[in-house]
């Protein structure tokens, strides 16, 4: 079988309530920063969950390009303003012909449908709140003329983006991909979440015993891909595979063996042609929500073997949120980090372990380590599950 | 990249003009049994409707595409609006908060017909169909699936009055459809090209059916008898999008040998 293309990452970009951009955003995971606020934004007095990881400043771009006020637009240029910094580039130097747009997202830019319903924008601006706007925008804005591709596997879509961002490389679609995804945080979010009874009152705890919901949270989070071997500066990682599987189960409930996920886990790893012994970090959906962390942990325990003991699994979600359509590629870019800086940032508020919980979920603070093969898994709304393989500089 | 076979194709297409401001040919909500659906929306009864006339056309039990060797992938541009709207407008009282995310289209039909291998979402217009149908034939050319579902659903009416205030940049009439497309390994050739800019497409015939448009055409041409190569094209915001098909080799009604 031919060896497939290895597609590399070769810069990260991010906007997050813990930061406004890579360098902040990871300084604040090892340290254990929450992002968790009181919602300002938007009104919320009438709902029993008000606190979310909300970004409150979009950081410092100058020139939004004439896109419109979209938050979620916004969002995933103030991402790729902080990409073109990390890359040092901006207009892209290559063909523009030659650079795709991918980007994964639950929401798209329903707060515009939610604002032109409400009188609060004109009704025509309803348009707007097409879920592929935001990403048809960003390309806009960054001068890209190759495909532009918006993915919706729910709170998997930054994984689903990534993928398809490398697959576009693959079969020479593109010389370049800024892929990723997004999410604002929005009264039609917040309100849909708050009528599922999923939030908590209290801190996210995940894989921990008293853990009692997740919050949400927004953010923008792109890479930008390369086949390796048209690179020659330095890069973050590679994407090695990448699985997905639905669950056919329940629209919002996850099936509670967790099966799609380790159906999924299985065919990332067979992509990425690694077996479950050679992982040795796993970036975890972690929402701490009751089923969530004890399904996850049934499945890398059947999927990754007795090595599901071994290694660390850590989840982000607790100083963040969960960022939805954003959350797979920030985690995605949290293993890379990891890698490059030899610390592996803690699972926050995680403090009395859950007994069905019983992996090694970093707990306390960041540990010294240098993994070199990294798993990340993402679960979403309608039984949508991925995996992401990644592999260190 | 080696061509896909047809092996069912089920499109339910817009019947008659809707009530609204818009020129919207509309299609009936589907009647399913079982306590399961009574909060379903539209969109995902239709995608139901879709994976049954797929079924039929394949002379196919539903146990035939079970399991996790079936790979699932789902394209629209606006289906999901009908159900945002309305959980925006009743402030989250009757709609179920799930229904809202397109994802929930797909899962339906996962759910309905125990369908759990590999899956994938567009979002976009015919372009993007065009290309779930080439990702498809990757699918099974890697034999990650042994076959490949692709879904596709457009409803206008519970926005009709939002599209009539787009009248300047969309093409009417709106048809509604829901569309299942079975693929499987075949031979020939596939072809998918994309270009952005150009000149605006011209009025697709028999009105604009979205991201269903390539399913739509593809029934018609099975429907024809037509035999030899098939281009299916498309466009969505300023992409233009072909897929060129040298050898459509098809089990199902209608088709071509």
């Amino acid at each position: 079988m031919a060896t497939p293309e290895r597609v590399a990452i070769a810069a990260a970009g991010v906007v997050t309530p813990v930061g406004p951009d890579l360098e902040a955003f990871w300084s604040a995971l090892v340290t254990g920063v929450s992002g968790i606020s009181q919602i300002e934004r938007f009104p919320v007095a009438d709902l029993k969950v008000q606190r979310g990881g909300e970004v409150k400043k979009l950081g410092r771009i100058k020139d939004w390009c004439g896109v419109s006020d979209c938050r979620a637009t916004r969002l995933l240029i103030a991402a790729a303003d902080d990409l073109c910094a990390q890359a040092g580039f901006r207009p892209l130097p290559l063909d523009p012909a030659r650079v795709a747009v991918v980007v994964g997202t639950a929401l798209g830019g329903v707060e515009e449908g939610e604002k032109a319903l409400a009188g609060d924008r004109p009704r025509r601006r309803f348009r707007e709140a097409l879920y592929d706007g935001p990403g048809d925008r960003l390309a806009r804005w960054l001068g890209a003329r190759g495909p532009v591709i918006t993915v919706s596997t729910a709170c998997a879509s930054g994984a689903s983006a990534l993928a398809t961002g490398a697959d576009l490389l693959r079969r020479d679609e593109a010389d370049a991909v800024v892929a990723g995804g997004y999410d604002a945080l929005c009264r039609f979010v917040l309100r849909g979440f708050n009528a599922l009874r999923s939030l908590t009152r209290d801190e996210v705890r995940p894989f921990d015993r008293r853990r009692s919901g997740l919050l949400l949270g927004e953010a923008g989070a792109l890479a930008l891909l390369v086949r390796e071997r048209d690179l020659s500066g330095p890069r973050l990682g590679t994407v090695l595979g990448y699985g997905s599987a639905s669950d056919g189960f329940h629209i919002a409930a996850p099936e509670p063996e967790g099966r799609g996920l380790e159906r999924a886990i299985r065919a990332a790893l067979a992509d990425a042609r690694v077996s479950p012994r050679d992982v040795d970090l796993v970036s975890a959906h972690g929402t701490a929500t009751l089923l969530n962390d004890r399904i996850e942990t049934a499945a890398l325990k059947r999927a990754l073997g007795p090595r599901a003991y071994e290694v660390p699994v850590n989840s982000i979600k607790g100083g963040l949120g969960h960022t939805m359509g954003a959350a797979a590629a920030l985690e995605a870019f949290m293993c890379l980090l990891s890698a490059q800086r030899g610390l592996i940032p803690p699972t926050l508020h995680l403090e009395e372990p859950d007994p069905e919980c019983d992996l090694d979920y970093v707990p306390g603070r960041a540990r010294a380590a240098r993994p070199h093969v990294m798993l990340s898994t993402s679960m979403g709304f309608g039984g949508c599950n991925g995996a992401l393989v990644l592999e260190a500089a | 990249m080696r061509a896909p076979a047809v092996r069912g194709l089920g499109v339910l297409s817009g019947q008659g003009p809707g009530s609204g401001p818009a020129p919207i040919w509309t299609l009936p909500r589907p009647e399913r049994p079982g306590d399961r659906f009574r909060r379903a929306t539209r969109e995902c009864l239709l995608a139901l409707a879709a994976v049954d006339a797929m079924l039929e056309d394949g002379k196919a039990p539903r146990e035939a595409i079970a399991g996790e060797r079936t790979a699932l992938l789902y394209v629209t541009a606006a289906a999901y609006a009908a159900s945002n709207r309305e959980f925006i407008e009743r402030r989250g009282g009757v709609m179920h908060f799930a229904y809202t995310a397109p994802a929930v289209v797909p899962a339906e039909v996962a759910i309905e017909f125990g369908v759990t291998g590999a899956y994938g979402i567009l979002l976009g217009g015919a372009p993007s169909t065009l290309r779930a149908i080439e990702q498809a034939a990757r699918l099974l050319d890697e034999d990650r699936c042994d076959r490949a579902l692709l879904l596709a659903v457009e409803i206008f009416e519970e926005c009709g009055d939002l599209y009539a205030r787009h009248r300047r940049y969309t093409r009417w009439p709106l048809v509604e459809t829901a569309a299942c497309l079975w693929l499987e390994r075949g031979a020939g050739e596939l072809r998918f090209q994309s270009s952005r800019g150009g000149k605006a497409a011209k009025p697709a015939r028999g009105g604009e059916r979205f991201a269903a448009g390539p399913l739509a055409d593809l029934r018609e041409w099975l429907d024809r008898g037509a035999t030899g190569p098939l281009e299916l094209s498309g466009r969505w915001r300023d992409e233009h999008a072909r897929l060129g098909w040298s050898t459509v080799r098809s089990h199902a009604r209608g088709s071509a040998a």
